[in-house]
């Protein structure tokens, strides 16, 4: 995912910033999601005497109270509600549109393509056979964040190691986030967003969608903001614990790999980026393949295998490693 | 209707207000309802009240102190007085076989539905730790047994063993939603216990959002409520260094915590507030409700008769099954 290219700088809509770990604050946050502090509020007069107030309904003139039912203050006498500045967990709408470069006819070229690719294990006759069922553009959904993480990190691993299999191994070290893709789709795994994702161009965004029939389909993000962050911040730590099992922890076999992060400056942004969803049929049987919208080159999906093959395969390297046994014990 | 000043110990801005008296030392204040006029009292550890005349609901607001910040936020109240009672009598009569026959009998009282003071604190933590790591391994070893016809025979197996090796690092990472009471009224082990407040459903405080009940000032310190928030961030580190360990065990996890970028911010917490007299010469038992999630927790009267019947209940059936079976084992030799 580090091949992705100029992602616009994000910004928070009122354009603040979190005091203590710079992270943007939403319109409607309360708090930093991030680290807890406390969005600043308007500044109200300092009171130097005692004040006595009474809050009256502006429509009826009667006192007003809080009330269980409506979980605002109301007027119990016109049933008039005053709005009170809440914490709003809004659904995730998208930011930016990535548009489609390649064209249904490429795309089909290339599903043609793969299949001729597909290798030994596939039927021979895939790519003459295969009838293509149908082509869909899909825009899906991801959260493309840049952020700078303190590390703190122990593990497992082989190296050092002395009558058991492993040793212990701790550090810290700081990564730089830049521009990385997360998926939030509900259409694709996350194996076929990732296939896609290094064909994308982050330069190339814009405010809506194009590129595509009329008909194409614009996945919707189907989380509220809470859960996106939790989401996003689940990713970062696991991809904080690949990157340290990587280029940090000594030794070849790791495990109980943990990380605790100290999170700056968390820039997160919404995109719809382009996708064909092409399926096909092969003896009757459909399968899917996803395309990248803007690299015909990044294709994914799934091919039949030929079951000759692939108990032909396994028997005749049985039979070679027989002879061979044969052949040295003979000697 | 609009509060935005905090206590921001980070920053160290400190509310201005002239001379500090100690908390609790203030005096009650006296004012008009400004509905019916008729005189009202407010205590001195009192932010709310209702005129028990025309029912108007008054807010007081007083110049805050370094120790009497105005409110930052504030969770409003969900469950009503109803659901409130019906859950106190669902737990009461939930309570374990040992509780006083009376109390699961008595019917819980109503005190208040309250406003409670609680600082909201975050931090960053910076831990050195160290500990001895297990690893476990796998040997293969020999032994000697005796087999079913008595003769003497060697056989192996095998046996996990644990090999301890040292480590040393460092720990950092947010801490954030600690709550503490700022109420002398309520110990904060019983806010803990009915605890968690849902947060995400906080608001920024507006005198609106208390307007018809009662809210209390907080009664303890700030250097008070940050040792208790200093003693539950230490309980997390403990229980985070735990799962941070590798190895298949640990022992002699130590550490040495630094915690710093902290912030207390007042918020003021739905509780109903039960009172339940179950016996004439008890006094009576307070039971605190999460006037959020309804969630109920207080004191329980354990009855000693109950347990010395227990016991010599259990102690009486020990010995009739001794007497059974020692006697019977008597007749047979």
């Amino acid at each position: 995912m580090d091949n992705l290219q100029v992602t616009p700088e994000a910004n928070s809509e009122d354009g603040s910033l979190c005091a203590r770990c710079h992270s943007p604050l939403e319109q409607g946050d309360l708090r930093c999601a991030i680290c807890g502090e406390v969005a600043p509020a308007k500044e109200r007069a300092t009171l130097t005497t005692v004040v006595t107030k009474i809050l009256r309904c502006t429509g009826c003139g009667a006192a007003i109270g809080y009330d269980i039912k409506h979980q605002a203050p109301a007027c119990s006498f016109c049933g008039g509600v005053v709005e009170e500045e809440s914490v709003s967990d809004p659904m995730e709408q998208t930011e930016m549109f990535l548009p489609f470069t390649v064209t249904e006819q490429q795309a089909q070229r290339a599903l043609k393509q793969w299949l001729a690719n597909q290798g030994w294990s596939r039927p021979s006759d895939l790519a003459s056979t295969a009838t293509f069922a149908g082509l869909k553009p899909l825009w899906w959904v991801g959260w493309v964040f840049h952020a700078e993480a303190q590390v703190s990190w122990a593990a497992d691993s082989d190296a050092g190691s002395r009558r058991s299999s492993w040793a212990p191994h701790s550090g810290q070290t700081t990564l730089q986030f830049n521009r990385v893709l997360v998926s939030a789709s509900r259409g694709l795994t996350n194996q076929e967003a990732n296939a896609i994702t290094p064909g994308m161009n982050l330069q190339t965004a814009q405010s809506g969608p194009g590129g595509a029939r009329a008909d194409a389909i614009i996945e919707q993000f189907d989380v509220q903001r809470s859960q996106a962050r939790r989401e996003v911040i689940a990713a970062i730590e696991r991809l904080s614990a690949e990157s340290v099992q990587r280029t940090e922890i000594p030794g070849r076999k790791f495990r109980n790999v943990a990380v605790s992060l100290v999170l700056r400056g968390l820039h997160t942004q919404r995109y719809a980026l382009p996708a064909y969803v092409i399926a096909y049929r092969y003896k009757e049987q459909l399968y899917r393949v996803v395309i990248c919208g803007q690299d015909a080159k990044l294709v994914i999906g799934k091919a039949p295998r030929s079951l000759m093959k692939t108990v032909v395969l396994p028997i005749v390297i049985v039979i070679v490693i027989a002879l061979i046994f044969l052949l040295f014990s003979a000697f | 209707m609009s509060t935005s000043d905090q206590a921001n110990l980070n920053q160290g801005r400190q509310p201005p207000g002239g001379p500090q008296r100690e908390l609790g030392e203030e005096d009650a204040l006296s004012i008009a309802c400004q509905s019916c006029g008729a005189e009202l009292v407010v205590a001195s550890n009192i932010r709310s009240t209702v005129c028990p005349y025309c029912a108007s609901p008054s807010i007081v607001e007083r110049p805050p102190t370094p120790n009497r910040p105005d409110p930052t936020f504030v969770v409003g109240f969900v469950r009503d007085h109803q659901q409130a009672t019906n859950a106190v009598k669902e737990w009461i009569t939930s309570r374990h076989m040992f509780v006083r026959s009376d109390f699961k009998r008595a019917s819980p009282e109503l005190t208040r539905g309250v406003y409670l003071p609680a600082y909201l604190y975050s931090a960053i933590s910076d831990s050195q730790y160290s500990a001895e790591i297990g690893e476990n391994y796998t040997e293969t070893e020999t032994y000697t047994t005796t087999d079913s016809n008595g003769k003497s025979v060697t056989k192996t197996r095998t046996v996990t063993k644990t090999e301890y090796r040292s480590l040393q690092g460092r720990h950092e990472g947010y801490l954030i939603d600690i709550v503490v009471s700022a109420s002398r009224g309520v110990a904060n082990d019983a806010l803990g216990a009915i605890e968690p407040f849902d947060l995400r459903a906080m608001r920024r405080y507006e005198a609106g959002m208390i307007a018809g009940w009662i809210a209390e000032e907080p009664s303890r310190t700030v250097d008070e409520c940050m040792r208790l928030s200093h003693d539950e961030a230490m309980q997390i580190i403990q229980r985070k260094l735990q799962g941070f360990m590798p190895g298949d065990s640990h022992r002699n996890l130590r550490h040495r915590t630094n915690l710093h970028d902290e912030m207390v911010h007042l918020i003021l917490l739905p509780i109903w507030s039960f009172a339940l007299r179950y016996a004439d010469d008890q006094p009576p038992l307070k039971i605190l409700v999460n006037g959020q999630t309804g969630r109920v927790n207080g004191e329980v009267p354990i009855s000693y008769g109950k347990i010395a019947l227990a016991v010599a209940a259990v102690l009486l059936v020990v010995l009739i099954l001794f007497l059974l079976f020692g006697g019977a084992a008597g007749l047979a030799n």
